[in-house]
């Protein structure tokens, strides 16, 4: 028998842009040895619009549809944080019920963009079909639900700075009822359907390990930080809307590990039903948009940094005015741009059909990413 | 009589429990932070609503922000956003906005870039989630991180070095140009 040595040599993966678990145009490439990723070089912009720059030429109210099109799965959030921003910068009050229904809007887009990660990442584990379709089922009630209200599946604009654009349908709360009676039912599928699998837990227990610390120091934050043991939920730390007065827990994880992501989502969603909920039940009539808003706002020269807890975390924007009716500068700050710089600690040292799970964990929106 | 002129706009602007927290974060940032001039100007008529903020001289940039981290009192672990506004003739400004998980005291931290020195300290040395901020900025604005670990463009083509689409003096029509049109960038 001879000793001689096999002489190996690191390899480079690539995986995307086009391709089914990049969800969306990302692309990274691995550098593997065997089967064990050493290396990460992700690759973003593919999606880049220049979102910040059009923003720049456009007066206040164009620029709620292009928060549509950054965040395209939780649209009312991020048209959530740009109006919020105007109204700082103006000092408008925006009447009570414009804020109670927002508030239902936002939490029901939660939901509908937690059923879409679920589904998805479902798919990215391997259980192909099943949680996708089930997943979808309700994600299209709420989206029908949105339809009603604002007239598109997708593409709302629905907020304005100062309020809302119209008033809700008559039917408003039965509807809201509705959804989440069915919501509540889906949540409990998708539970029963994956949470105590066997072949669904070892493909997420113990992969893609990321410590508080670390998580803080990349700058992550939503349920990705949360997963990690970190109680941060701008919902409670700096309360916005009316959430000061309604009581919800902020879900954590323990281990940081894919589970936790997954579970503390699946957790926030009957958290979110719930706010709705008690949202209901404040919900009065009266005016939905202030009467300060005119509808060539001018605002005085300032700057806010306005911050919202959106499904997968901070999504901020830093709205610099000089007294223009458009914004000199408009910085959006997305979640999934932060969350996704994290990816290379959770993904060196697993192995390659792990990078598939850990990266649908994180729940990126390329849209929010690239902007 | 102009001082309290400022002080009355101020209240209307704020309500005085905002106003008590920056007060109280202003006073903490003083005591503890060493060798370093910060200017408060949240007074100006720029002011924010919503966080304090400070500017500093670019020079102090990494001297100020080890020690925003590391001193217990203040210790802001967290960045939450790196970009940059243009201010065309007056120069650049580089903006970081802070939070604190410990303590939660939020700060926005300024400094001015002159047009012909476009440079400034990379801060992925005490925040690691600065990295990516810091390349989309570098490529949007044309300005130099030093030290940054890895200065590639990120979300424009990597051969799109010298356009700079975010400052003002960039029209919205020179992508045109680029991809081969012979025309006149227009607005």
């Amino acid at each position: 028998m001879s000793n001689k040595q096999i002489e190996t040599q690191e390899i480079l993966v690539n995986m995307g842009p086009q391709h089914p678990s990049t969800h969306g145009v990302f692309r990274m490439v691995l550098s593997v040895d065997g089967e064990m990723i050493t290396d990460v070089q992700p690759y973003i912009g593919y999606l880049h619009r220049g979102a910040e720059k059009l923003c720049e030429t456009m007066d206040y109210r164009q620029g709620i549809g292009f928060m549509d099109r950054t965040e395209y799965l939780a649209n009312f959030n991020a048209e959530l944080s740009y109006v919020m921003a105007v109204e700082r910068l103006l000092d408008i009050e925006v009447p009570e019920r414009a804020n109670w229904i927002r508030m239902i809007l936002v939490e029901l887009n939660r939901l509908s963009s937690h059923f879409m990660f679920v589904g998805a990442f479902g798919v990215d584990c391997g259980v192909f079909g099943t949680p996708f379709l089930y997943s979808f089922r309700e994600r299209e009630r709420l989206i029908d639900f949105f339809e009603e209200i604002s007239g598109d599946r997708m593409m709302y604009a629905y907020f304005r700075p100062g309020g809302l654009a119209w008033d809700v349908p008559a039917n408003f709360v039965s509807r809201v009822e509705e959804v989440l009676s069915s919501s509540e039912q889906g949540i409990k599928d998708m539970d029963g359907l994956l949470t105590n699998n066997e072949i669904f837990l070892s493909r997420t227990k113990q992969v893609g390990i990321i410590d508080g610390k670390a998580a803080i120091d990349w700058g992550m934050s939503g349920p990705s930080l949360r997963a990690s043991g970190i109680e941060y939920d701008i919902r409670r730390a700096e309360p916005y809307l009316y959430y000061n007065d309604i009581d919800f827990d902020v879900i954590t994880g323990i281990n940081g590990d894919v589970f936790d992501r997954y579970f503390v989502r699946l957790q926030e969603m009957r958290q979110s039903i719930n706010i709705v909920r008690q949202c209901l039940t404040n919900l009065t009539s009266g005016a939905i948009l202030a009467d300060a808003a005119a509808r060539n706002l001018r605002t005085p020269p300032g700057e806010v940094y306005i911050r919202t807890e959106a499904p997968r975390g901070e999504y901020g924007i830093y709205l610099v005015s000089n007294g223009d009716n458009r914004p000199y500068r408009l910085k959006i700050r997305s979640a999934g741009f932060s969350n996704l710089q994290a990816l290379r600690d959770m993904v060196i040292g697993s192995y390659i059909p792990d990078a598939v799970v850990i990266l649908g964990s994180i729940d990126i929106v390329l849209g929010e990413v690239d902007r | 009589m102009s001082e309290n002129n400022e002080n009355q706009q101020l209240d209307s602007f704020l309500d005085n429990k905002t106003k008590d927290l920056f007060d109280k974060l202003w006073n903490i940032i003083e005591k503890n932070i060493n060798d370093v001039s910060i200017t408060r100007i949240d007074l100006e008529e720029k002011m924010s609503k919503v966080d304090l903020i400070v500017s500093i001289d670019k020079k102090d940039i990494l001297n100020l922000f080890s020690q925003l981290r590391e001193n217990e009192n203040l210790s802001f672990d967290y960045l939450r956003c790196l970009t940059a506004v243009d201010l065309q003739d007056q120069g650049i400004e580089v903006v970081y906005q802070l939070y604190s998980m410990s303590t939660k005291f939020n700060l926005t931290v300024k400094s001015m870039l002159s047009n012909d020195d476009l440079n400034i300290e990379s801060v992925t040395s005490i925040w690691r989630g600065a990295n990516w901020y810091e390349r989309e900025t570098s490529e949007m604005f044309g300005i130099i991180f030093n030290n940054h670990p890895d200065p590639r463009n990120l979300l424009l083509p990597e051969d799109m070095l010298d356009v700079f689409p975010l400052r003002k003096s960039h029209p919205l029509a020179e992508i045109e140009v680029l991809q081969g049109e012979d025309i006149e960038p227009s607005h």
